[in-house]
């Protein structure tokens, strides 16, 4: 089978460099279609790659939260048997379970809590502190994240080593809510990190348990993964347990989101040129076919049956379409330089602020996946192009095709 | 003397109305090279067809090498194109992108032996019709003689039984003729293989063994 193939693309191949000059002009229609798709492809690709760059860069991405949800009709709490399972995960590094609560101090800030093992602290949330120090087991201490100890030192006057006044809501015998005053001491204020930390107060597990009422529910589970690359394998797993994950790698979602609809747009407009290249292709063959209609008797009544025929022609086509892939590929390798040279200035102009990476990396990616992707398309639509005409190569009468064939 | 083709009661209509072939029976015996003369629109051309597997006759039989020729079968047709006969035609017609060499080759590639064993074929008969030194020239390169000499190599590769030569002497001059004529009695001698030529000249039609004379779709003698 291999060998007969090889022996139909031996004889086209003498067909098609009989006709360079037209091979390469239909090829060349293929190849400006090619080229549109795999440049403007470039182009999303590459906004996708700086801003998931960019993300990976300004966030803790490997810090991730597993929390309860419900999948197929049942709540999936946090469990001990849970904590077991997550901790087992691959690439889960470390992992710490946390108690979240809202509260409020006695001057009316909102507060965020979340209550953690001290030691979970440093091995999963990984922290710099600011000033201070980490918290101690099982005392009233608290660690603020860096912009909600700027608004309590702002709005409150508390400094390191203050007293931040808690009021706890709890309810009497007769169900009215009493407001208890729990006080804390800040022990210690972390750096500025850009993700949710900044904004929350990090308390003993142990207290905020307390504080509740309830020391057998946990909120969810931080777990610290190992590599940046293992972190989407991990939500897959803590995914496939029954929970939700939430962090920094959601955004990188989002953007993959966004960016699939807009490189499918940008792919679908330039694809419109790939029909102009197959139209081109479907004309050159069918002429092809008209000229040779007499030779393509003489195969036939020589012993070529109409499948033969096909194979033949396909085989031409086949030319056409790697001549195309490859040039395509070539010029859309330029067309993508072309768009990284001149487009750059623009979009940074326009996007500079948000993602400041852009300024010194390219505005296109091409990958091999890209030009890959670029030769399959010219190849696979030389073919189709090629079956009407070898169709009707194959359809001819071998009599009359010799007697009236030019 | 073995019957190597055989035609029995072969009629050919057109549209139901024009009749090229009329009630046609004859025999040809294995080695014979026999002429198949008649003016044209005589039917000759429309008989060698059906011989030769490429049209069906409306009725009738067609016998090749002893067995009958199913022409509702298409599988059956191509085999017998690839296995029993070759075909000359008048215009030489060979393939312009390959090399004479490579033309020979072409039937074989349908009939998938292997590329060593086909070259050297093609190269012993170039040989035998005397251009093993044009192998490698492309039918632009050569006159019309030698050309239709590659096509008889061609027509013999594929060791048929029966050569069916539509007009091969048409158009060339009267010396280049006689060459090829002589090359194709020379191949039947040698070979044994039988020859069917149709042509229009009876100059011709004297120097082979046996003429059959077609005169608006009959056989007159």
């Amino acid at each position: 089978m291999i060998a007969r193939l090889v022996e139909y693309l031996v004889v086209s191949a003498r067909q098609v460099t009989r006709k360079r000059m037209r091979v390469f002009l239909t090829a060349l229609g293929i190849a400006i279609g090619v080229a549109a798709v795999v440049g403007t492809v470039s182009l999303g690709e590459g906004i996708r790659y700086q801003a998931v760059e960019a993300i990976k860069e300004q966030s803790d991405l490997t810090l991730i939260e597993a929390t309860a949800d419900i999948r197929g009709g049942a709540i999936q709490f946090i469990t001990p048997a849970k904590i077991d399972e997550l901790d087992a995960i691959p690439h889960a590094a470390a992992s710490s379970a946390v108690v979240r609560e809202a509260y409020a101090t006695k001057r009316q800030t909102y507060l965020e809590v979340v209550g953690i093992d001290p030691g979970g602290i440093e091995n999963v949330i990984r922290p710099k502190y600011l000033k201070g120090e980490p918290l101690a087991t099982g005392s009233r201490q608290a660690v603020l994240g860096h912009d909600i100890a700027e608004t309590l030192q702002r709005y409150e006057g508390v400094r390191l080593g203050d007293t931040i006044p808690i009021l706890v809501r709890r309810y009497d015998e007769n169900g009215m809510p009493v407001d208890e005053e729990v006080d804390f001491t800040l022990v210690g204020v972390l750096q500025e990190r850009d993700d949710a930390f900044d904004q929350v107060m990090l308390i003993d597990r142990g207290v905020a348990q307390e504080l509740r009422g309830d020391d057998t529910t946990f909120d969810g589970v931080l777990i610290r993964i190992d590599s940046p690359d293992a972190v989407f394998a991990v939500v897959d797993d803590v995914k496939t347990l029954g929970l939700t994950a939430e962090g920094a790698f959601q955004q990188i979602e989002s953007v993959n989101r966004l960016m699939d609809v807009v490189v499918l747009i940008l792919a679908f407009f330039a694809g419109v040129s790939l029909i102009v290249g197959a139209l081109m292709i479907v004309n050159t063959m069918v002429m092809s076919v008209f000229e040779r209609t007499r030779e393509i008797g003489i195969t036939m009544a020589i012993g070529a049956s109409p499948g033969d025929v096909v194979h033949l022609i396909l085989a031409e086509c086949l030319y056409i379409g790697l001549i195309g892939g490859v040039l395509g590929d070539l010029l859309g390798v330029a067309f993508s330089g072309v768009i990284n040279t001149f487009g750059r200035p623009f979009i940074v102009a326009q996007l500079g602020d948000t993602f400041s990476t852009f300024s010194d990396g390219d505005i296109t990616l091409i990958t091999p996946e890209l030009l890959v992707i670029g030769m399959t398309i010219a190849i696979a639509l030389s073919l189709v192009s090629g079956l009407y005409p070898a169709l009707k190569a194959s359809h001819l009468n071998p009599v009359t095709a010799i007697r009236t064939g030019v | 003397m073995e019957t190597i083709i055989e035609t029995i009661h072969v009629n050919k209509a057109y549209n139901d109305q024009v009749t090229a072939l009329a009630d046609v029976n004859f025999a040809v015996g294995k080695g014979e090279f026999v002429a198949l003369l008649g003016r044209s629109g005589s039917g000759k051309s429309t008989l060698l067809n059906i011989l030769g597997g490429l049209d069906a006759p409306t009725s009738g039989e067609v016998h090749i090498g002893g067995r009958r020729v199913d022409f509702s079968d298409r599988k059956a047709l191509i085999a017998l194109r690839r296995g029993s006969i070759g075909f000359v035609f008048q215009s030489f017609n060979l393939i312009p992108a390959l090399t004479a060499q490579e033309n020979v080759e072409y039937p074989l590639l349908f009939n998938y032996r292997d590329r060593a064993a086909r070259a050297k074929r093609a190269a012993d008969l170039l040989s035998l019709v005397g251009l093993a030194d044009r192998a490698h020239h492309y039918p632009r390169e050569m006159s019309g003689g030698e050309q239709q000499r590659v096509a008889i190599a061609r027509a013999l590769v594929g060791d048929p039984l029966i050569v069916l030569a539509d007009e091969p002497t048409g158009n060339l001059d009267s010396r280049t003729r006689d060459g090829i004529f002589e090359l194709m009695r020379q191949v039947n001698r040698e070979r044994e293989t039988t020859f069917l030529l149709v042509t229009h000249e009876r100059e011709l039609g004297r120097r082979t063994d046996r003429t059959i004379e077609l005169l608006d779709g009959s056989v007159v003698s």
